[in-house]
């Protein structure tokens, strides 16, 4: 086995970081290839990882920082597939960031000398790596101090800078989206952060591990409350979801995918945090929290609905498609549980390509108001199919991942709501019929965009579809997400070794 | 023999939908006789079951692997029993001699790669759906043959003139992207409402094995009716699925539209998959609701039977009312699809009503699926051929095309006298088996409903050859004559597809009886299995037939007056009438049931609760999270600074020293209550 395998994951990144901006008077354009060498090889590490912990086998290693504080890190059968599907998702979009981060400099910039350009670049791809790095670091650790420290980094360093110098400024001032931002995320993670200490004040330890012993403690209310709503925040709960429509539209578009990552991730946190070692105490938030998720899953639905916006129809329909996963650990049962962490993984893979074909549109036209296109199938065939595919990700349609993971998830729903509360049944049937919201919105925006005559403006444009290399990793993610798909033995066994156990 | 021809049978169209980019690569021919060569090889494993039906004692086979074990079991596999054998050879056979026939039909036209694509796969589902062994995946097989028909009803997808249907003005056009969408949505609710159910059924079975729900049904059913209403919902949500796809009332209205495809995708939703998934799932549903109400004695269950009957001739005389005075040609048709299936369904339904009457109905459902299957697949593709040479979607833009298309008249005249249900032509057999297990249930409203459909069916059948084939020739033709057009038969391959089904339809026929007693013994054999009381139906006397040859013949003979002698004009008729004119108003504006329940209804209630989101709830909510809670701070240090410096009040200062004084004693109490 490796050393350090799990310290190799979280660290590379940031190493990838420094190395592109030491290398890049160097490699000069060539620094962007850095990242995704960095990402090929965590994640063929994370494939090992995952092997492995199949095999039964758990891996953990100890950093220790303090006596409260440490970055322990531990590989089991959750954190592993979370860590090797979101890694997974960074590779295909800093393959796609590639070109897309030319485009957005020239568009921002205008035509820069070579030297500008490149520090403009290098700047992306640096920051780019503190995502992956954030993302394994909040997969793997087992120090709730180290946790809000990697969410903190998410939100400080990529998200804020990367948004300040790349974002879109079509509605308001792009710095200005990246301050929302910063306030957002740093404003959610404060209530976690106060809740951590409640729970410190009583267990005296800062290990998740620890927190079974608040199990029945006068303060575990206070500390789900805080922790849930700092989640609610991430995770754009009705009515908390307001950043979510400025700040995931208006990033660029190659990190939109890690947006969408970066909000779900805290539904990771919610069974790593509350739901495992509190499983006991969570029973009574059940039915408002899935009450919370159902209202979210139809409001956001019905607002993407009136988008015209091609960016803004995909950042909309991540506030409705959280919530199912949401709905799914709501509703506290085994199935559901592991149904809902399944369609996370299988939502960020598909908001991953969806998103990003948006982002082709956009690179491709560079327009975003949906009335001005039509007809662009003829013209972006392969855009098209990447669109329908998406579009068939997020509704769940077989063989695509997210079928399968709607399926169990709602099996645990009924079957909880049939044996319990009568709540339960009239918010699983509501939810399962809210699906049909999810197919009208993005096949009808294929409609809107691709099929139709082709629009006049277009006629005697040079539009085709994107190069390649932003093709092909968006197609290699529908590769993932069919193969999960077709064969869900693999990641719902590693899933079962751990939440199984509840 | 072997199993795993039943496998092989939607490997096949599967392995041709993944091929066909590939073999594009290579030459475009290959593409196109490869993928009709898989669908070949998946009509051969179909055939290759039939053998299985002559030794019903080795019947139900399943063939399964463990799929999934945690947090639900499950073993994918295929099932073999007398009604997935049936069914398979139905879609795959009639499927293959569609394909036979687009490779006529689509010649030259662009994007054969994304058609051959979208066929295979569409076969490959519906094969998929009729032999798997569970619910899931025959779920699984529902929507892909949902995603299917939306990419080959909107394949046409840059929406040009000619292939949108509807209109003449004022009646609205509808164009392919559009009706594409329309089915996928309309579909999709009965998709999802269906998946309910299903996770209902299995939270209380506890497996979505079909012989283990067979099996296991007594007892599940009974625990599911200790709760008032649970068994009525499931049976609702289930069949709200099954009335989606078969397009049946009140969710028919996508099916008409869908005839934007090229005629092959009518042919194939219309007479080998989509709409014939509906009748078999009620078809596969039949055991566990009859189990539940005659053995089990939960009397909700009965409901299901009740539903599907009423809901069945109700729609079989709804869109037959609106083909009788349709125009387009392949729409006349699709509200004859639709009116068809409510007749299976009303077979399927009664099949429950008494104990008497299962094998009776349920052999009358599925025979008629199988006769419709030949004869509407002929006359789609006949439709076809004909709209291809008189470039004109509306028979009244045609006339007179016999004398230049003699044998694609003659094959779907055959196919049209099937569809009337004229003697000995399958449709007349299974029809009148229908007929018979409906008199069976003396439930009489039902039976006259069926008979007035009968006459309507005759009518509107002979009224589409007459406009189509017969009489003057109409502006549209002379003028195409005039420009030295070609007005003619089809490509060759065309022709053959479409004579080798008419031969299917008279062989079918000449054997018909023979035929239906043998399915009426295996479908009796197979339900006796599952522990049913099976009696087997005694011959029915000579009234249902004569009744039915009556009908035929009113509806035909007043089709013929109007439509092929043409001693009257049917306009001038209708003009002096203006009880009918009105009626014929209604029915052409499809009940207004379109209009209301899909646009007004559905649409309309959707998009003004989406239209008021941003202005109700974002802008307010936008408000106060990004306009006033970032605007306090500010506003309170204005207010104090205001308070302190600028308004020059004694009295305010005095209020700070008041407050300053009051925290102060708060602290001091605070630290002396402090260990």
């Amino acid at each position: 086995m490796i050393p350090y395998i799990l310290l190799q994951i979280v660290g590379m990144p940031v190493i990838g970081s420094l190395l592109i901006l030491i290398t890049r008077p160097k490699l000069g354009r060539k620094a962007g290839w850095i990242a995704c060498i960095t990402l090929l090889y965590t994640t063929a590490l994370l494939f090992l990882v995952n092997i492995r912990v199949y095999q039964g086998a758990t891996i953990f290693e100890e950093y220790i920082l303090g006596s409260l504080v440490n970055v322990n890190l531990f590989a089991d059968g959750l954190s592993a597939p979370v860590a090797l599907i979101m890694n997974i998702c960074s590779v295909a979009l800093a393959f796609y960031s590639l070109h897309y981060v030319d485009h957005r400099i020239e568009l921002i910039y205008g035509h820069v000398d070579e030297k500008t350009w490149i520090l403009y670049n290098t700047r992306f791809f640096s920051l780019f790596l503190y995502f992956p790095a954030g993302f394994m670091g909040i997969a793997f650790c087992t120090n709730m101090i180290s946790l809000f420290f990697f969410m903190e980094l998410l939100t400080i360093i990529p998200l804020y800078f990367i948004m300040a110098l790349f974002g879109y400024s079509d509605y308001i001032k792009r710095t200005n989206v990246a301050l929302m931002c910063l306030f957002w995320g740093v404003g959610g993670a404060t209530f976690f952060l106060i809740g951590i200490i409640v729970a410190f004040t009583q267990t005296g330890s800062f290990e998740i591990a620890s927190l079974n012993a608040l199990s029945g403690n006068q303060l575990v209310d206070l500390v789900i409350v805080l922790i849930f709503i700092s989640m609610f925040v991430k995770l754009a709960v009705f009515p908390l979801h307001v950043w979510m429509p400025w700040v995931h539209a208006e990033h660029p578009t190659c990190i939109a995918g890690l947006l969408a990552v970066y909000a779900n991730i805290a539904a990771y946190v919610i069974v790593r945090v509350l739901v495992i070692p509190l499983y006991n105490d969570l029973q009574v938030y059940s039915i408002p929290i899935m009450l919370l998720a159902l209202i979210t899953m139809v409001y956001g639905s019905l607002f993407t609905m009136v988008q015209h916006d091609v960016k803004r129809i995909a950042a909309c329909s991540t506030i409705s498609q959280i919530s199912y996963s949401v709905l799914g650990i709501g509703a506290l049962t085994v199935t559901s549980i592991e149904g809902g962490m399944f369609f996370f993984l299988s939502h960020i893979m598909g908001k991953t390509i969806f998103f990003s074909t948006a982002g082709l549109i956009v690179y491709a036209t560079g327009i975003r108001d949906i009335n001005k296109m039509g007809g662009l199938a003829s013209k972006m065939p392969l855009t098209t199919l990447l669109w329908v595919l998406g579009a068939m990700a997020l509704s769940g349609f077989p063989p695509l991942s997210a079928f399968v993971a709607e399926w169990i998830m709602f099996t645990g729903i009924f079957k909880s709501g049939v044996y319990g509360s009568s709540t339960v049944f009239v918010i699983a049937i509501l939810a399962v019929t809210a699906i049909v919201l999810t197919i009208s919105y993005t096949f009808l925006a294929a409609k809107r965009i691709f099929f139709g005559p082709l629009n006049p403006d277009f006629e005697n444009k040079e539009i085709k579809d994107p190069p390649l290399t932003m093709i092909i990793p968006l197609l290699l993610l529908a590769v993932v997400l069919i193969s999960l798909g077709l064969y869900p033995k693999f990641l719902l066994e590693l899933f079962d070794s751990v939440i199984g156990l509840l | 023999m072997g199993i795993e021809f039943a496998w092989l049978c939607f490997l096949f169209p599967f392995a041709g939908a993944l091929l066909s980019p590939v073999l594009a690569q290579i030459h475009p021919k290959l593409r196109d006789y490869g993928a009709v060569s898989l669908s070949f090889a998946a009509a051969v494993s179909s055939v290759m079951l039939i053998p299985y039906i002559f030794h019903p004692s080795q019947l139900p086979i399943e063939s399964s692997f463990v799929w999934l074990t945690t947090p639900i079991k499950l073993k994918a596999g295929v099932l073999v029993d007398s009604l997935s054998i049936v069914m398979a050879n139905v879609v795959a056979v009639i499927s293959f001699f569609i394909m036979l026939y687009s490779m006529g039909y689509m010649k030259g036209s662009r994007s054969l790669t994304r058609w051959w694509m979208w066929m295979n796969l569409f076969i490959g589902s519906m094969l998929l759906l009729v032999l798997t062994n569970n619910l899931l995946f025959l779920f699984i097989g529902w929507k892909l043959v949902g995603l299917c028909s939306w990419g080959l009803i909107s394949f046409y997808y840059k929406d040009e003139k000619e292939y949108c249907v509807g209109g003449p003005p004022p009646t609205q056009y509808r164009t392919p992207s559009h009706s594409g969408l329309k089915a996928l949505i309309v579909t999709s609710a009965g998709d999802v409402l269906m998946l309910g159910g299903m996770l209902i059924v299995y939270a209380y079975a506890g497996t979505l094995n079909i012989l283990e729900l067979y099996n296991t049904s007594s007892m599940w059913i009974t625990e599911m009716a200790q709760t008032p209403g649970m068994i009525s919902l499931v049976i609702v949500l289930l069949l709200a699925g099954a009335f989606g796809k078969s397009a049946q009332f009140p969710f028919h209205e996508w099916l008409p539209e869908a005839m934007t495809g090229p005629a092959p995708v009518s042919a194939l939703i219309h007479a080998a998959t989509m709409v014939k998934s509906g009748v078999y799932l009620v078809a596969r549903l039949i055991p566990i609701f009859y189990l539940g109400y005659w053995v089990a004695g939960c009397h909700e269950a009965l409901y299901f039977f009740i539903i599907v009957a009423w809901v069945g001739a109700i729609t079989a005389f709804v869109a037959a009312s609106q083909g009788m005075v349709s125009l387009e040609l392949k729409k006349v048709l699709a509200f004859s699809t639709v009116s068809q299936i409510g007749y299976m369904m009303l077979a399927l339904g009664v099949a429950g009503l008494t104990p008497d009457n299962l094998v009776e109905g349920y052999t009358g459902g599925t025979f008629h699926l199988m006769s419709h299957a030949l004869f509407k697949a002929c006359l789609f593709l006949c439709a076809g051929s004909v709209i291809h040479a008189a470039h004109s979607i509306y028979i009244n833009e045609m006339g007179s095309l016999r004398k230049y298309m003699p044998y694609t008249w003659l094959f779907m005249f055959i196919a049209a006298l099937s569809l009337m249900g004229v003697p000995p032509l399958p449709g007349f057999w299974s029809k009148d088996l229908v007929l018979i297990s409906t008199l069976h249930v003396h439930i009489y409203p039902l039976f006259l409903v069926a008979i007035i459909t009968v006459i309507a069916t005759s009518f509107y059948s002979l009224r589409f050859v007459g406009m189509v084939f017969h009489g003057k020739e109409s502006e549209n033709i002379a003028t195409m004559k005039k420009k030295g057009k070609h007005l003619g038969e089809a490509h060759p391959i065309m022709v053959f597809a479409c004579g080798a089904l008419a031969i299917a339809i008279v062989v079918v026929g000449i054997l018909g009886l023979k035929l239906e007693h043998f399915l009426g013994e295996t479908f009796g054999d197979a339900l006796e299995r599952l522990h049913l009381t099976i009696v087997h139906p005694e011959s029915a006397g000579l009234f249902v037939p004569a009744l039915s040859v009556l009908t035929v013949l009113i509806g035909a003979v007043v089709a013929y007056i109007f439509y092929i002698s043409r001693k009257m004009d049917p306009a001038r008729f209708l003009e002096k009438r203006l009880s009918l004119k009105a009626i014929h108003k209604f029915f052409w504006n499809r009940w207004y049931i379109d209009d209301i329940v899909y646009y007004k209804f559905f649409v309309g209630i959707v998009t003004t609760l989406a239209a008021t989101t941003p202005k109700y709830i974002e802008g307010p909510l936008n408000k106060v999270f990004h306009g006033f809670i970032p605007a306090l701070p500010g506003g309170i240090y204005n207010i104090i600074k205001y308070m302190k410096t600028e308004s020059r009040e004694m009295t305010f200062n005095l209020l700070y020293i008041i407050l300053l004084l009051i925290v102060i004693l708060f602290v001091m109490f605070f630290l002396e209550g402090a260990p």
